[in-house]
Formats: structure tokens, C-alpha cells, sequence
């Protein structure tokens, strides 16, 4: 049965659905600025601490490229490292590495499953991934962002640096690498090598009493990254 | 408007902002590369205390193994354990020709036992349990090197084949491997041989596998003989600590054959393990890069 002012004057229910339209309207907003400050609430993103970004951003706007929805992404790059143990060394290689990159974002995001590298001998391969403790850390990651300017529109070899975090063996550390990037049609090459110290992320160099494996390996990536939408990710 | 109407306007409201909103910067979901892979570490070595294992030698990858097994131990301090009694030892090596089959070669001190042998991984049990099982043949051609027996070449040689059938749970691996070896002439190789000694001996090996920690593991082994066998032997059984120093695998273990290869165990064994009749030995597997 309609309320009573209902029945007085039925004109007084439609500014009654007015008036609850406007405090829906101001709930909806005060969510979307409580969202948009709390980007902790989507499980598995985080943002990532970059203060190159907003100048990335606003100069790679300013370079005319025009706004752009790709990301370009890699699941077959070629990760490799060698090491040494006195009077002979060793090479683990995989092509497995994963990743992306996000101009528009000024993000990069690589990570490589550690039981996908192989050193061409079984016996070793099942000690480095104990050494490594891959049921508890199967990934090795970087994430970050270039820390100077980049063309990825530009023809040839462009040298880059990146910054962020890379973590393995479950220890993460900020590092600073040198790479090149170079435009492949429609795709974008990606080179990069450093000296990896495998204590600093707490990892015991495998081996018995002199004869061990070295603290320091030579990691090398390269991989071609091909452009996919935003909206496909 | 009532308290109760905001209190169900809000959720919804809520997950429809959610579902406008996009997060500007996301990291890619971490996913295994080979969630198929086969599983790893079924077994240590390619063989346990006698008994073959479903592990193959990849290609590219050589194992060189040293056997031993020594006297029983119930000969006291007098005979050191057994240590004093000569030991059985057999040297052999096995090279991957392919991710899936090796070729081995070894010697073995009793009788002068040369062997060839070969396996090959038909199944490979995987990570995800779409293939639940390893599976692999195994064959094998032994001779008695022995100078001045009197044999003729042919007379010497012996043949052994096995199925073997594999499933690791949680660190646990189960092997069962039915198999069967024919002896050209039985005298070349059972002690003593007589007229009704057969020729052809089935038996079926069974190996329980367990990974203590990455170093440690325990096994046990039993080898029936099925059928005809020949007349006093026994079937084998086998107790061993397998130790993984990060570049060899030691197996530390008591059994009561002191034959290396599974056709003169289930011929030439005349010990019951569970009679106290067992003896110490030690196994050392040690894999090499051929690239």
C-alpha cells in the first residue's frame, strides 16, 4: 500500500528516485577515489616505484608518437649464464624467458622459470635447482623501468638502462643494467648482460671445500619482444 | 532513506566501480614454463643395490659406476664383516645416445662377467599426471669372459630383459619390473648346474625408493624368482641409504646377493637375506658432461 504522502501527492515519488539517483552517484565517486588511491586492492599488481616515469611518459608524449595500446611481450626469450668452478666452466641456457615491456607505462617485466635452465648434464642441473631452491622460488624476476630516454620508433642499436628489482632465490635487490634495444619490424629486440653475485641473494655456491662454484656468473638475455593490445593481456 | 537500503546499495556499487576501474600498471602472472615436464629425481642413479632403475642416462651425458659387494657379514671381527672375503666388483659406464636411450659396457669380477647393456625411457611419468607413470625396457648381453672353461663363444653368452614401471608420489617411488633372462648354456653360468637346471629364469623386481631430504634417501629391493629357478638359490633382497654429495650418489647398503646384473642374481644367489645372511657393499655413480 503507497504511503501516505504518496497518496497525498503522487509527483512526490519521482523526487524521491531523483534524490536516490544523486547519493548513488556521489557513493559511486567516493568509491572510484577510494580505488584509485588503494591500487594494493588488485591481488598481484603493484606499483612499481619509478620517478623516471612521469617524465618518461610526458616525454615520450611529447616525442608525437602517437597514443598506443601495445605491449610488447616475449614467452621464448633466450636466457643464459656461465659459470666456473676451477679449471672448467659451464653454461645453463634456457629459452623460456617471459616478459614484457610498456612504453606508455615506462614498465618492464621479465621473469624466467629456473627449472626450465638446462647446462647439458642432468646430475647438474637437478644440484642447481636444489642450490637454488626452486620448489620454494621457481622464478627469477626483474621488474622496473628505463631510467633514461628511449625511442622504441627509432631504427638501430639504442643503448638503454633499467632500473628495479630483481629478485631470485626468494632475496630481491635493486639493480641498475645496461642493455640495447632495437626496433625489428614490428617488433623490439632486447640485449642485456651483467655480472650476477649469486651471495648476494644468499645462494651457497654448490661444491666441496676449494673446488666450488665461483660467487660471480655472466648472465646474458636477448629476446625479440612482439607487439600485442592492451586488451589481449 | 533507510540505513538498510545504503547497506545493500554499497556492495553492488562497489564491484560495478571495480569492474569500470583498470589498473594502469600490472605485472605479468608468474606461470611455469614446462608445467608438463617430466617428473624429476624418480630415482638417483641408474640402478638401486642390483636392480635396474627406469633412470636413463640423457644424451650428452656419460655415468660411470663402481659396484661392490663384499663377503657376509656374519664371518664376525674375524672376517672384518665380511670385508676380508674379496669383493665383487663391477666398473661400468653408460653414455645417452638419445634423451631416451643409453648404451652401458661394464665388468664384473665374478666369472669375468662382461655386460652390454641398454635402456629405453618409452614413458616419462609428468608433472601435471597426464602421463602417471615412467616406463622403460631394458636389455642386456652377458658373457663369462672365464679363460680355460671349455665353452664355445655362443655357450657363454646369457640375455636378460625387463620391463620396468615407475610412479613417484610425494618423494616416494614405487618400481615394479617383470623380467626375464635366457642362459645359452646354464653351466657357463649357474654354479652348480645340473641336467634339470633351466635356461630361462622370470623373476620381478620391486623397488620402494624414499627422498629423506635433498641428501638423503632409503631403498629397498626384492627380486622373487618366478617359476622354475635353479635348484638352492634364493630370492635377493636389498637395504640401502643412498647419499647425494652434489657431485656423486653413494648408495651404502646390505643385501644378500653379491652379483651385480639381475640375470646371476636370480641364478646365482644361495642367500636369505631375511636368515641374516646379507653382506655389506657400496655403490658409486658419478655423471659427466660429453659436451
Amino acid at each position: 500500500m503507497p504511503a501516505r504522502w504518496e497518496r497525498i501527492h503522487p509527483g512526490l515519488n519521482f523526487h524521491r528516485n531523483i534524490l536516490k539517483l544523486v547519493v548513488q552517484l556521489k557513493l559511486c565517486l567516493s568509491v572510484l577515489i577510494l580505488v584509485i588511491s588503494l591500487p594494493g586492492l588488485y591481488p598481484g599488481v603493484e606499483k612499481i616505484e619509478n620517478p623516471a616515469q612521469e617524465t618518461f611518459t610526458a616525454s615520450y608524449a611529447a616525442e608525437t608518437h602517437p597514443v598506443t595500446d601495445l605491449i610488447y611481450i616475449t614467452e621464448n626469450g633466450h636466457a643464459e649464464f656461465t659459470s666456473s668452478v676451477p679449471l672448467h666452466t659451464f653454461t645453463g641456457v634456457s629459452d623460456y624467458l617471459t616478459g614484457m615491456i610498456d612504453f606508455e607505462e615506462n614498465l618492464i617485466d621479465f621473469y624466467l622459470d629456473l627449472e626450465s635452465l638446462k647446462t647439458g648434464i642432468s646430475r647438474r642441473d637437478r644440484d642447481m635447482y636444489r642450490t637454488l631452491q626452486v620448489d620454494e622460488h621457481p622464478f627469477a624476476e626483474f621488474t622496473g623501468f628505463f631510467s633514461g630516454s628511449v625511442d622504441p620508433d627509432a631504427g638501430g642499436i639504442q643503448s638503454v638502462t633499467v632500473e628495479g628489482e630483481f629478485t631470485i632465490h626468494g632475496v630481491t635487490r635493486e639493480i641498475s643494467l645496461d642493455g640495447t634495444l632495437e626496433r625489428e619490424g614490428d617488433s623490439i629486440r632486447i640485449t642485456a648482460e651483467w655480472i650476477l653475485d649469486i651471495t648476494d641473494y644468499n645462494i651457497e655456491p654448490p661444491g666441496i671445500l676449494i673446488y666450488r662454484v665461483r660467487d660471480e656468473m655472466d648472465v646474458r638475455i636477448d629476446a625479440l619482444l612482439e607487439p600485442r593490445e592492451r586488451g589481449e593481456m | 532513506m533507510k540505513i538498510g537500503t545504503y547497506l545493500f546499495q554499497l556492495p553492488a556499487t562497489l564491484l560495478i566501480c571495480l569492474l569500470l576501474t583498470e589498473p594502469s600498471t600490472a605485472q605479468l602472472e608468474r606461470e611455469r614454463a614446462l608445467p608438463d615436464a617430466p617428473v624429476d629425481h624418480i630415482f638417483w642413479a641408474t640402478s638401486n643395490v642390483g636392480l635396474n632403475t627406469v633412470l636413463g642416462m640423457p644424451s650428452g651425458n656419460l655415468n660411470s659406476t663402481v659396484l661392490h659387494t663384499f663377503g657376509l657379514v656374519d664371518g664376525g671381527i674375524d672376517r672384518f664383516f665380511g670385508l676380508d672375503d674379496g669383493a665383487n666388483t663391477r666398473i661400468g659406464i653408460e653414455a645417452g645416445i638419445h634423451d631416451r636411450f643409453d648404451l652401458g659396457l661394464g665388468r664384473m669380477t665374478f666369472n669375468n662377467i662382461v655386460d652390454l647393456r641398454g635402456k629405453w625411457n618409452l614413458i616419462r611419468q609428468k608433472r601435471d599426471d597426464s602421463r602417471p607413470l615412467d616406463l622403460a625396457l631394458s636389455f642386456s648381453l652377458l658373457t663369462n669372459t672365464q679363460s680355460g672353461m671349455g665353452f664355445d663363444f655362443g655357450d657363454r653368452l646369457a640375455w636378460h630383459s625387463s620391463v620396468m614401471i615407475a610412479r613417484k608420489i610425494n618423494g616416494l617411488t614405487l618400481q615394479l619390473s617383470p623380467m626375464i633372462a635366457w642362459y645359452n648354456a646354464p653351466e657357463a653360468h649357474f654354479f652348480p648346474a645340473s641336467a634339470d637346471t633351466p635356461d630361462r629364469l622370470i623373476g620381478l623386481g620391486i623397488i620402494a625408493f624414499y627422498e629423506l631430504n635433498d641428501r638423503f634417501a632409503l631403498s629397498g629391493e626384492y627380486l622373487p624368482v618366478l617359476g622354475d629357478r635353479n635348484p638352492g638359490s634364493e630370492d635377493t633382497m636389498g637395504w640401502a641409504l643412498h647419499i647425494d654429495t652434489g657431485g656423486h650418489t653413494f648408495q651404502i647398503f646390505l643385501t644378500s646377493s653379491q652379483w651385480h646384473n639381475e640375470a646371476h642374481m636370480m641364478a646365482n644367489n644361495r642367500h636369505n637375506f631375511l636368515e641374516g645372511e646379507f653382506r655389506f657393499g657400496f655403490n658409486i655413480h658419478r655423471v659427466f658432461g660429453l659436451r
